[in-house]
């Protein structure tokens, strides 16, 4: 602007970008935009393939090529590579940018064979559809097409079919940008490059999936998707993931009324478009022949028997009428249900049963207020540019993958810099700024030296130069963003929120995202399934409309009611898809317990260990089957859709919750899921605005203020117990493939649960005079030894011995015990 | 009274036998033309009536279950699932086969789209349309109804009514997926009658080159012509 034109007083002007003509029309590009977004922004759609709005461009299909005058002469340029600069002039529909187009679709047609009709790409391939619109139709190549040997499997869930593959970049891109798993690449050279895997290691990557929905051609196909349904016979609809609590977006496919595929779907909010195999490849699960299909009762003779919904409900009603106090009643899980379910039970079993021992959290996540009570962050917010995380939990890459690389962008290209605070190292690897792996029980310590800014000597074998690191990154005027999460279940949580505080009174501004993985716990929490609390994060005692019967004081949590029931002191225990026999982290208590409880009332949807013992097994509908709500760990809701019909008599929860009611001569206030959701809004503030019907008009959904106004006052002494001389310090944490029932009743992730290993610091592997790969024992103090092969793994900290949870082998749970602030095993050699 | 009517007309017929047993001839029987009673008419060449499911020489299923006929179905009576092929005992060249195919023939039209979608040849029509059934279950025809036996031959099934050589005059197979949708382009438009592959080989590529240039006219509309 000249002085001249600048008679008027400044106004807010927004800026609008880059001019360039496009195809004749003047338009305007942002500030370093690629071409082809820019492009395609405007309405002109330039064919690709190897460009991805998720990962740097790399030219390498020359699909784009349009032709470009920046000032030098009109020439071919590949608009994936080329940002706009001021005043280009671009022409995509010129002589020769479709010359161009019809040359390289030509030549990426030479070799890829025309077996359309067996390959799972074909009707959705974007090389069929650029050949098409844009492709010459003909060929003039009459030699023999390259031929490698069809499908060869890279892993246990991706086939790979070489002949297919036009070379875009895309997967092996994926695998080492995106996922860091650079276990595919380009092999050989000229006309025999492919892309295939290093000798003897497959590509066993948890993201594995995502290569095949982004590869433009059929060359990577899902094994479980294989000749399973075509493009054209397959239905769509957008959904959340309920596998974990990032709530990734998703799309269910299904034919024939069988969910058959799930894709992701690019929400800028949550996943990005990226899905961790365990989320895209769990329909599976609802195919399964462990789905409850009818009511079953179990008679005299132990065995159960198919029944009517009402005769299963009237049993179930009269176990739970019939017990002389509400507080004799347990109920545990949850975290699986719609919102709109969780909100059902907690009123019937809060407000019309007067019951409070319910929890949602199997004993291995973090107390309820923390939770609803810390200021919450977004993922959008811990990964901004320049900002800090904290890690005071699990490696997210096991708990929760899709975060996992959401932050992996963050600390790679974004400038986030990581404080890795985990019992041990996570998958980040070399890119943390300052790893403080504490040993199991002084986290807390950790945290308080820091606040403290005693940062001058080691503490706890963390070197003084790292605590020095993380205090400046904590202190510099940086937003800070702390993610906790049960790093270690044979660790108390009562250290997590130790360190919690100490982070808190150094950093007040800090924001948090609580790390749990249960899919819905978050709602859980919210809608109550929680002792002590109302929805709302509201506590008990507050007035509210159909309510009443609320009780006065808190209840008991999981394992709360696991000791009550080991004790004979409760006479009925409800599951809500939960199964503490093989979940919960202290074996010997779920199983004391389920010993001497009186009648187990088990709502699921797959038969587990501790279905077996229940009593009357009501069946449920699971994700894919019922309409409803997701809140992810940012208090984020959006919808979850059905896309099949239940199998079977299964009903959706909330459903049973209201059957329930009206059996036991109640009335939960609501017949439709309308009511239930119109119900939420009139009991729980946060809810009152929520417009459930549009909730789903954007993939992002919508954060609501959770928590209430809970006030927390969190303590930093967490009981230190010396470390034992001869022992190491127990962590367990969970891995993505687990013998979870979800992954145990899919198809084809059952079989990649590993074996149980122990890992050890290399150092104190050699003391024990052990050697990597063999058996040990392993035992704590008092208990039965375990045989189990060790490792030793340099990512393992001194006095440390980690086990997997719930994986083959050696249960980690057998050597946990509830409410110890850590264990100490044994590891005899 | 319409009400007592309708009993007389059972009335009156009472007794007459069963006039449906057997097929009686079309319209030109009635009108006299053919001698015999008991005498099909003849058909147009190119009629469709019951398909087929084709087999290779060799005894591989040509169905590579890709499901292309039942995406343009326009009655949606075809149902196919493919399948991997077993390794160890293909069910048809390549990777995939047709591992459930089923036509519901209270719905299908006949309409032919479904063999003119088949990129193999491996779903054809026969002429038979003498079928009739009783219930839904034989309406709808199975992959194992429907593959033509080890000589090639349709199978017939005791509710259809086959005549001695019918299963020899059956429709043949036009390729509708030529480059640019032209049959001549390969120089082989039609296929022989059903049965094992007795389609012609592609030309030898230097014939083929010659038999495009013959064919592939000036008047033809061809876009991209000028590349070459």
């Amino acid at each position: 602007m000249t002085a001249t034109e600048n008679t008027e007083p400044e106004s807010p002007e927004v800026d609008p970008g880059v001019p360039f003509t496009l195809n004749g029309v003047e338009l305007h590009a942002n500030e370093g935009e690629l071409l082809i977004s820019a492009a395609e922004r405007h309405g002109v759609h330039i064919p690709h393939f190897c460009y991805h709005p998720r990962m740097t461009p790399v030219g390498m299909c020359r699909m784009c090529l349009v032709e470009v005058d920046g000032g030098r002469g009109p020439s071919l340029q590949p608009s994936c590579m080329l940002p706009v600069t001021p005043n280009m002039i671009v022409n995509t529909e010129s002589e020769p940018t479709t010359k161009a187009q019809d040359g390289v679709l030509e030549l990426l047609l030479i070799n890829h064979p025309l077996d359309c009709p067996v390959c799972d790409k074909g009707g959705e391939c974007p090389l069929q559809d650029n050949a098409y619109a844009f492709g010459p139709g003909e060929s003039r190549f009459v030699e023999e097409k390259r031929h490698y040997e069809k499908p060869i499997p890279i892993s246990d869930l991706v086939y790979l079919d070489r002949e297919r593959c036009i070379l875009c970049d895309r997967c092996t891109r994926f695998a080492d940008e995106v996922a860091g798993d650079p276990l595919i690449h380009f092999i050989d050279r000229g006309s025999q490059t492919q892309v295939n895997t290093f000798p003897e290691h497959e590509f066993s990557s948890y993201f594995s999936g995502n290569t095949v929905q982004i590869c433009p051609v059929g060359a990577l196909t899902a094994q479980p998707y294989r000749f399973a349904a075509r493009p054209w016979d397959l239905s769509e609809t957008e959904s959340t993931s309920m596998v974990d609590s990032t709530g990734a977006r998703v799309a269910l496919h299904s034919s024939q009324n069988r969910l058959v595929r799930i894709q992701g779907v690019d929400s800028e909010a949550t996943n990005w478009g990226w899905l961790s195999d365990k989320e895209r490849f769990i329909y599976e699960a609802t195919d399964s022949p462990d789905r409850i299909t009818e009511p079953l009762v179990r008679d005299g003779s132990g065995e159960p028997v198919r029944t009517r919904w009402n005769s299963a409900i009237k049993k179930a009603v009269e176990a739970l009428t019939t017990a002389s106090d509400p507080r004799r009643i347990g109920v545990i899980g949850g975290a699986r249900l719609t919102l709109e379910s969780q909100y059902a039970w907690a009123k019937l079993l809060k407000g019309l049963g007067a019951i409070d021992n319910i929890d949602a959290q199997l004993g291995d996540g973090l107390p309820a207020d923390v939770v609803m009570g810390l200021p919450k962050a977004t993922i959008a917010s811990a990964c901004a540019p320049g900002g800090v995380v904290v890690l005071l939990g699990a490696d997210p890459k096991e708990e929760l993958p899709t975060l996992y690389l959401r932050l992996r962008h963050a600390v790679q290209s974004d400038g986030v810099s990581l404080i890795e605070m985990s019992p041990r190292q996570t998958s980040f690897g070399a890119s943390v700024a300052a790893r403080l792996n504490p040993l199991p029980g002084s986290a807390g310590q950790i945290a308080s030296a820091l606040a403290d800014g005693m940062v001058g000597t080691s503490i706890g074998g963390i070197s003084s130069g790292e605590l020095t690191t993380a205090h400046e990154l904590l202190t510099s005027d940086r937003p800070v963003t702390i993610i906790v999460g049960r790093g270690n279940l044979a660790e108390s949580a009562d250290v997590v929120v130790s360190a919690i505080a100490a982070l808190r009174r150094l950093v007040p501004n800090a924001t948090f995202l609580t790390a749990l993985r249960r899919g819905n716990i978050h709602g859980a929490l919210e809608m109550g399934l929680t002792p002590g609390y109302l929805p709302g994060g509201r506590p008990l005692g507050t007035a509210l409309a159909g309510w009443e019967m609320a009780p006065p004081s808190a209840g008991l949590d999981a394992e709360g009611i696991l000791r009550a029931a080991a004790q004979g002191s409760l006479d009925t225990l409800v599951l809500l898809g939960a199964d503490p026999l093989r979940d919960f982290p202290d074996h010997t208590l779920a199983a004391a317990a389920f010993e001497r409880v009186g009648t187990v009332i088990s709502i699921d949807s797959f038969l587990t260990a501790s279905t077996d013992r229940a009593d009357v097994i009501l069946p449920a509908a699971m994700f894919g089957e019922v309409d409803g709500t997701f809140m992810n760990l940012e208090g984020r809701i959006s919808p979850v859709q059905a896309k099949v019909t239940s199998p079977g008599q299964a009903w959706p929860d909330w459903m049973i919750a209201a059957e329930f009611a009206q059996a036991a001569g109640g009335d939960l206030g609501f017949g439709t899921l309308a009511e239930v959701r119109a119900d939420i809004s009139a009991s729980v503030p946060a809810f009152a605005d929520v417009d459930w019907e549009t909730e789903g008009a954007s993939s992002d959904g919508s954060v609501v203020e959770t928590g209430g106004s809970i006030e927390l006052s969190l303590t930093e002494t967490a009981p230190i117990p010396p470390a034992d001389d001869y022992g190491l310090r127990l962590v367990v944490d969970r891995k993505l493939w687990d013998n979870g029932t979800m992954i145990s009743s899919s198809a084809s992730l059952g079989d990649l649960v590993d074996d149980a290993v122990l890992t050890l610091a290399p150092a104190d592997l050699e003391r024990l005079g052990g050697q990597s790969g063999q058996e040990a024992q392993v035992s704590i103090a008092g208990g039965d030894s375990h045989p189990i092969v060790v490792k030793a793994d340099g990512r393992i900290r001194p006095g440390v011995a980690h086990i997997p949870f719930g994986v083959n082998g050696v249960q980690a749970q057998e050597l946990l015990t509830a409410g110890e602030p850590v264990v100490d095993v044994r590891v005899q050699v | 009274m319409g009400y007592f009517e309708g009993f007389g007309v059972t009335l009156k017929k009472w007794g007459e036998g069963v006039t449906t047993k057997e097929y009686r001839g079309g319209r030109t029987n009635r009108k006299g033309e053919i001698s015999s009673k008991d005498q099909k008419a003849p058909k147009p060449e190119r009629v469709h009536g019951r398909h087929v499911l084709n087999k290779y020489e060799d005894g591989m299923e040509k169905c590579i279950g890709c499901e292309l006929c039942a995406g343009v179905c326009p009655a949606n009576c075809i149902y196919v699932r493919g399948k991997d092929n077993p390794v160890d005992d293909p069910k048809s060249p390549g990777e995939r086969f047709g591992y459930v195919y089923e036509i519901n023939y209270l719905r299908c039209i006949h309409c032919d789209m479904c063999v003119e979608a088949c990129p193999t040849e491996a779903i054809t029509e026969s002429k038979l349309f003498e079928f009739s059934f009783t219930n839904r279950s034989d309406a709808i025809y199975t992959k194992d109804e429907l593959l033509v036996d080890d000589k090639g031959m349709p199978q017939h099934l005791p509710w259809e009514d086959w005549r001695p050589g019918e299963d020899q005059h059956t429709s043949g197979w036009m390729r509708a997926t030529a480059p640019s949708g032209k049959a001549s382009y390969l120089g082989t438009g039609w296929s022989g009658e059903l049965g094992y592959g007795v389609r012609e080989g592609d030309l030898p590529q230097d014939e083929k080159d010659a038999s495009v240039r013959d064919h592939v006219t000036v008047d033809e509309h061809d876009d991209h012509g000028d590349h070459h």
